[in-house]
């Protein structure tokens, strides 16, 4: 059987159908079969990433040539992303496997696996209407996910989360709508080889609608309402995947979309001051939180907002920085919150105060949660670092000088918090008599270990990571190259 | 025309639901309507005058004599992906209802920024 990108959504999506008539049979089998398709679907990432770096593969479905029918655009840029995700996907299932214990448990796999077939269908599709469609899977496997719990501020939390989510998905359909009306076409390059004749003002709008459909999956500022609420209440492996895996591949659509069909410079500048905004108006807000899980959704909203100012600069160093951030944000915040997860377990409340004196309890635990702490921050032995710099300098080369002052000062309130939270695990310790002795289970410290690695890896040797993201991000702003692969011509 | 005004006008109608009632059962049924104005617009874009259904049904039909069928496959889609979308939402009202024992949104807000 010869490798293709189509396994990405195929087998997933398979799963996803088979799981719950598999679990009348067997709830063992259940908790495996999602474990070796992510670590199938890995193994296909990794062995078609030279394939894609060398050429790009497009892979043409039911024999319908594009512009026509649908194709899947297997370039640099999809084969980093769909990489991060199944390799995250399966830590999360690592992570999972003794986390998610609560009864239906074949309805939380079936659901990831959805989870994971919609966000690698977004990030390889060429036709915007089959983005449109994986944008709905993503979002009703994340609805429902957020409400796996079945208390009670979970399914507010899904409810607003829904609310939300259908108006995006409306604008996005009436966006994809108007592009129809004015080219004629569906296929992503087509579209961006006729967006010229387009009028400006129907461009503008179509924009408009574009930046708020996506732009509430992607966190933006003041679309990300949903965030904390649905991060805080979703089991923590779903927070996880939330951070690491559905908003990655909504800002990889919102980019895309915005380097093909909307590359004027005032859109960046637009972008750049969004993510500004996002950035600041976040790091502020978790500062403020009582709930670390709270907390570490605001922070994930002040992440993706550094990675919108770097793409907002718009060169080609500025793509490149703002993907090795996505990375970094998809490992280290999956490392806080599997930490976070566990803390909130063992401690049994979700406030910070409860935390205190955690780390001579749980020193492994709690060693983790601190080690992705300093990381995200950007530490110099960890990966968060380099990311961080490399922002910042490309930031700079562009003359912004006030966007590099803005992100320093984030920076700094982002320090506070963090090491607010660290500091109560360390050095408060006076309380904590009897306490049940919860041991945390082997898979979670492995799917943490992992993670860890990976940082102080990433941390000691960026630059075999910035490499590879290098032709990934020239294929992001090189519009012509990719009209030209994604047509076959 | 007629159809892209009352597309529109649906579009509008369920927004004005959605963003103003406070029984959530009727912001669900806001979010649906704006689904139908949403596919109502989309056949709206490939329809053409006179034209007829895009299916060769006698060898005297031309392609120029049928409305466009991409927007009727979309439609066919938004549709599907709807009622997903509203029986999620239904499912989350029912435990919402169980909860509060309200449908009244003033009361359920508990969650804040």
């Amino acid at each position: 059987m010869s490798l293709s990108p189509v396994h990405f959504i195929a087998v997933p999506l398979l799963a996803a159908f088979l799981i719950p008539i598999i679990g009348r049979f067997s709830k063992e089998l259940v908790k495996i079969i999602p474990g070796i398709v992510l670590l199938y679907l890995s193994y296909v990432a990794i062995s078609l990433f030279p394939v894609a770096l060398d050429k790009p593969i497009i892979e043409v479905l039911s024999g319908w040539q594009p512009p026509f029918g649908i194709s899947l655009v297997y370039g640099p840029l999809a084969a980093f992303l769909t990489a991060l995700i199944t390799l995250m996907g399966f830590v999360i299932w690592i992570y999972s496997y003794k986390f998610i214990i609560r009864k239906p448990i074949e309805k939380y796999y079936m659901l990831f696996m959805l989870l994971i077939t919609g966000s690698t269908g977004i990030i390889l599709t060429g036709d915007i209407f089959n983005m449109f469609v994986f944008l709905e899977i993503t979002a009703i496997a994340a609805y429902s996910l957020t409400a796996f719990l079945r208390d009670k501020d979970g399914a507010e939390a899904a409810f607003k989360y829904l609310l939300i989510g259908s108006f995006a998905s409306a604008f996005f359909l009436l966006a994809v709508m108007l592009l129809y009306a004015n080219t004629g076409t569906l296929n992503i390059a087509e579209i961006a080889s006729k967006i010229d004749t387009v009028s400006m003002s129907t461009r503008v709008l179509i924009l408009i609608l574009f930046l708020v459909g996506l732009g509430i999956e992607a966190e933006l500022f003041p679309l990300n309402g949903w965030a904390p609420d649905a991060y805080s209440q979703a089991p923590s492996p779903i927070g996880a995947a939330f951070g690491g895996i559905v908003v990655k591949a909504a800002i990889y659509a919102l980019m895309r979309l915005v380097f093909l069909l909307f590359n004027f410079s005032e859109v960046f500048h637009f972008l750049l001051i969004m993510g500004i905004i996002t950035m600041i108006i976040a790091e502020m807000s978790a500062m403020k939180q009582h709930q670390i899980k709270r907390m570490l959704a605001f922070s994930s909203i002040g992440q993706m907002g550094l990675v919108v100012i770097a793409f907002g600069v718009g060169t080609s160093d500025s793509v490149q920085a703002g993907l090795f951030q996505m990375f970094n944000h998809a490992v280290i915040k999956a490392l806080l919150f599997f930490a976070a997860g566990y803390l909130v377990f063992h401690s049994g409340s979700k406030n910070i105060s409860a935390l205190d004196g955690l780390g001579r309890e749980k020193p492994i635990t709690s060693f983790f949660f601190a080690l992705g702490a300093l990381a995200i921050i950007g530490l110099p032995p960890f990966a968060g670092f380099w990311s961080k710099l490399y922002v910042l300098v490309s930031v700079a080369d562009s003359g912004l000088i006030t966007a590099v002052v803005l992100v320093l000062i984030a920076s700094v309130i982002e320090a506070v918090y963090y090491l607010r939270v660290v500091s109560r695990l360390y050095f408060n310790i006076e309380i904590k008599t009897e306490s049940e002795v919860r041991k945390t289970p082997a898979s979670g410290i492995f799917a943490m270990g992992v993670l860890a690695l990976v940082i102080v890896a990433v941390g000691i040797y960026p630059d075999y990571l910035w490499n590879i993201l290098k032709p990934a991000a020239e294929e992001l702003v090189n519009k012509a190259e990719y009209i030209r692969i994604a047509l076959l011509k | 025309m007629v159809y892209y005004i009352s597309g529109i006008l649906l579009i509008l109608i369920g927004m004005y639901a959605v963003l103003t009632k406070k029984n959530i059962i009727k912001i669900v049924i806001g979010l649906s309507i704006i689904g139908s104005g949403l596919n109502l617009l989309l056949i709206a874009i490939g329809y053409v005058k006179d034209a007829t259904a895009p299916i060769f049904s006698n060898d005297t039909l031309k392609a120029a004599d049928m409305v466009d069928p991409v927007p009727q496959a979309l439609v066919l889609t938004a549709i599907v992906i709807g009622f997903g979308v509203t029986a999620v939402a239904l499912a989350l009202v029912i435990r919402l209802y169980d909860h509060h024992k309200t449908l009244n949104i003033n009361k359920i807000r508990q969650l804040k920024w």
